[in-house]
């Protein structure tokens, strides 16, 4: 009986997967926690971001802090563009047309006439070139059995968790600030802070350029050691944000980020129990059937979750209201 | 605001929407209605075959998309492999294959019908097939020898490209008449989206997976079963309607009850849109399922050979909605609920029975949308996201007629419906959506209301 997925399932707690969603799900924290915006389309986000820094850095041969900055302004060009005609209505119209946008952003770098920019289905690699020269490590294996890792592999996780860690710490220190009790006003009682003569709607514009850029910084550490996949942006990828968020507690800090950690070890260890069991013949299904039951259990966890806690993990019971 | 007051301004408007529908279903008749065919080429893999590898065979007239029967078609390959086959009323026939490679297609020019025209493009064609590789097109287009042949005609004709020896002219009417009947499916599954809106505030992100689960009920009824085909519509009505009120009492009731609010309750549709549509994958695999139907002429107008499908699914949407319609403006229990869809507490107030009329809306959203996947299925392989990525058009349809109400998601679907096909004449068809997003956006900024819906409910 093979057992080497239970190492593995907690190699994901510093995976680059990891790092990435708990950087776009701490985007979706400060859009759906803290400012109260229903953003169905974190995955264009992703997608947008990747896709900037990726054609940017492979097709254009940009060094890397010009894809970054690329990778910021398609984030916010985006923000602006679902922003702009949705955000003074009410919370549903920013959750329909934001889930529209996410997936026509798939289907559009999907294109076959435009592939030789996006690479169509396909997707972009080798967007890590100029990131691993930076790489002061040694080249040896680190980690120990089946946990080891090549130097570039740990800079990534090193690079990566160190922008968690300060986009925590940026995220929780504006929440404290004015700016941050703004914020949070507007998801308890948009009107009541208009009545203070804030501009609500050039507020909530700000919290989803952050969220967004979050999303997109997020999506630049999953695709640098690995590749670009269209189809990892697909509007399941949102759900398994919203998941993460309200797991940990959408609104904290410290949530979105646990949150990812808790999901992805458990869904790696919920897919090593089941090819076990499956291949061992213990349940009588396929294992082409196996692939869809982490989605299924996704998304019962996900109502469950909503229905019965959804301050999450961290969460006070009285900031989960999502009145809306 | 009360129901008296609205009501003969808004009689004037449906009467304008229904003159609509009726224009548009003559409008579907009287232009080429196969285009639907064109639209979805997709090999059907024979189920019988087989073999490993197989080659679909597919003749078809270029300038009318009719298909051609008894056409002979030998097919050489490596190892002395030989084989012929005669093309059936569907005008394919399927060559099963024991080895992959190259092969050679040739058809016999006289066995061509007289007056289909010469083969366009090359003839015979090398169609290499690699292992596993079931149903690898073949496709040959006929016409006369005035018309160019379409570069690489081999390639599967998507909707966004143009056919050999069609002009602009009549490619746009093939478009007009695709979109409306697409427009038409999308109202069926839209209704119901905007009445549960209307009814209960709810956004319904799960509403896709209703439609999915009509097209796999019709799929099961005559695809597996073998039963007829409007007995496979029926069910899919039937089935859609018991799941609605199912997921009514099972979920939505329940939270109601406990006060949860509209945002948590929007998540919980994705949630369980997400577990729905893997809970389709895992029962039916994530292949491509195909109803059969009869793609034999049922109607011949001049050129224009319709299949009959191509007449029933207009026919089959425009009955179910003028229904509706007459439901919604002369019965006791439509007048509740578009009373309830204007102001809940007021309905509640008038002794409305609000939890029934939402019990209604639920099973008839799910019927509605029940029937449109059935239908869907009858024109294009079904598989278990169908309905998930219709849900965007289906959002977009109802934000542009108007949020909760229910004749501004038909003009909104049929308006859609059009935009979206129509839109592939000038952009790759991958990206025909990204028209229905334009058109969202562009309403959202100047008229954030929809078509037919009121001010002070979008604040």
């Amino acid at each position: 009986m093979d057992l080497n997925f239970i190492p593995l399932a907690f190699g994901q707690i510093l995976s680059p997967l990891t790092v990435g969603y708990a950087l776009a799900a701490l985007g979706l924290a400060v859009h759906f926690g803290f400012t109260g915006l229903l953003n169905f389309g974190q995955a264009g986000f992703m997608a947008v971001g990747g896709y900037f820094f990726a054609i940017t850095t492979v097709k254009f041969d940009w060094p890397l802090w010009a894809s970054l900055i690329a990778c910021v302004v398609g984030a916010i060009l985006f923000a602006l563009l679902l922003g702009i005609p949705t955000l003074r209505l009410r919370a549903d119209y920013l959750s329909i047309v934001t889930i529209a946008a996410a997936e026509i952003v798939r289907y559009t770098v999907k294109t076959p006439s435009i592939s030789n920019l996006t690479g169509g289905s396909d997707g972009i690699n080798g967007s890590s070139r100029d990131f691993y020269r930076l790489n002061p490590l040694p080249d040896i294996r680190y980690g120990y059995g089946v946990l080891s890792y090549n130097n570039n592999e740990v800079w990534s996780m090193i690079v990566g968790w160190t922008v968690v860690i300060v986009a925590a710490v940026l995220v929780w220190q504006l929440m404290r600030s004015p700016w941050g009790r703004i914020v949070k006003g507007i998801r308890e009682d948009e009107d009541a802070v208009r009545s203070l003569g804030k501009n609500v709607t050039w507020y909530k514009m700000q919290s989803l350029i952050l969220g967004g850029v979050l999303a997109a910084l997020g999506t630049v550490l999953v695709i640098i050691p690995t590749s670009l996949q269209p189809d990892n942006y697909g509007t399941q990828t949102t759900f398994f944000l919203y998941t993460i968020v309200l797991l940990g507690g959408a609104t904290t800090v410290l949530g979105p980020i646990i949150g990812s950690i808790i999901f992805w070890v458990v869904l790696s260890l919920s897919d090593g129990i089941l090819t076990l069991l499956v291949s061992n013949h213990l349940l009588p299904i396929t294992s082409v059937q196996q692939g869809p039951i982490r989605f299924i259990i996704v998304g019962i966890a996900l109502m469950l979750l909503v229905i019965f806690r959804p301050q999450g993990i961290f969460g006070k019971k009285r900031e989960a209201h999502f009145s809306g | 605001m009360t129901l008296a007051g609205t009501a003969p301004r808004r009689k004037t408007r449906w009467f304008v929407v229904i003159f609509a529908a009726l224009a548009a279903s003559a409008f579907v008749f009287s232009s080429a209605g196969t285009a639907f065919a064109a639209d979805t080429p997709t090999p059907t893999p024979s189920a019988s075959t087989a073999a490993a590898q197989s080659i679909g065979v597919w003749v078809r007239v270029a300038a009318d998309k009719s298909n051609v029967a008894g056409v002979k078609v030998t097919i050489t390959g490596p190892k002395g492999f030989n084989s012929a086959v005669v093309t059936g009323a569907d005008g394919k026939a399927t060559v099963p294959l024991d080895k992959p490679g190259t092969y050679k297609v040739a058809l016999d020019a006289s066995s061509i019908p007289a007056g289909a025209g010469a083969v366009l493009g090359t003839n015979p064609r090398d169609v290499s097939v690699g292992v596993g590789n079931q149903g690898v097109p073949a496709y040959f287009l006929l016409g006369s020898a005035a018309t160019t042949p379409s570069p690489g005609s081999t390639a599967k004709p998507s909707p966004g490209s143009t056919s050999s020896g069609t002009s602009f002219g009549e490619l746009a009417l093939q478009r007009v008449a695709t979109g409306l009947i697409f427009g038409l499916l999308l109202a069926l599954a839209s209704i119901g989206v905007s009445l549960i809106y209307g009814t209960t505030g709810l956004n319904n992100f799960a509403h896709g997976e209703l439609v999915t689960f009509g097209a796999l009920v019709g799929y099961i009824v005559s695809g597996t079963m073998h039963l007829p085909g409007w007995l496979g519509i029926l069910a899919a009505l039937v089935f859609g309607g018991v799941f609605g009120y199912l997921q009514d009492l099972g979920l939505w009731k329940p939270l109601r009850k406990r006060g949860v609010g509209l945002i948590p309750l929007m998540i919980v549709s994705i949630g369980l849109s997400l577990a729905l549509r893997y809970i389709y994958q895992f029962v039916f695999g994530p292949g491509l399922l195909v109803t059969p139907s009869d793609n034999s002429s049922f109607l011949t107008l001049g050129p224009v050979h319709l299949r009959f499908t191509d007449v029933s699914s207009p026919v089959v949407c425009i009955v179910v909605l003028l229904l509706v319609a007459f439901a919604l403006l002369r019965t006791r229990i439509g007048k509740a609920t578009r009373a309830v869809s204007d102001n809940r507490s007021l309905a509640a107030a008038t002794g409305i029975n609000v939890e029934r009329v939402i019990r209604i809306v639920w099973v008839a959203g799910g019927a509605l949308a029940g029937l449109s996947g059935a239908l869907i299925g009858y024109y294009q392989p079904i598989n278990w996201e169908t309905g998930g990525s219709i849900l965007l058009l289906i959002f977009a349809a109802v934000t542009l007629g108007g949020l909760g109400t229910a004749f501004g998601a038909l003009i909104g679907s049929l308006v859609i419906g059009l935009l979206v096909d129509l839109s592939t004449l000038f952009i790759p068809s991958n990206m025909k959506f990204v028209a229905a997003l334009a058109a969202l956006i562009v309403i959202l900024i100047f008229r954030p209301q929809g078509i037919l819906g009121r001010r002070d409910r979008i604040g």
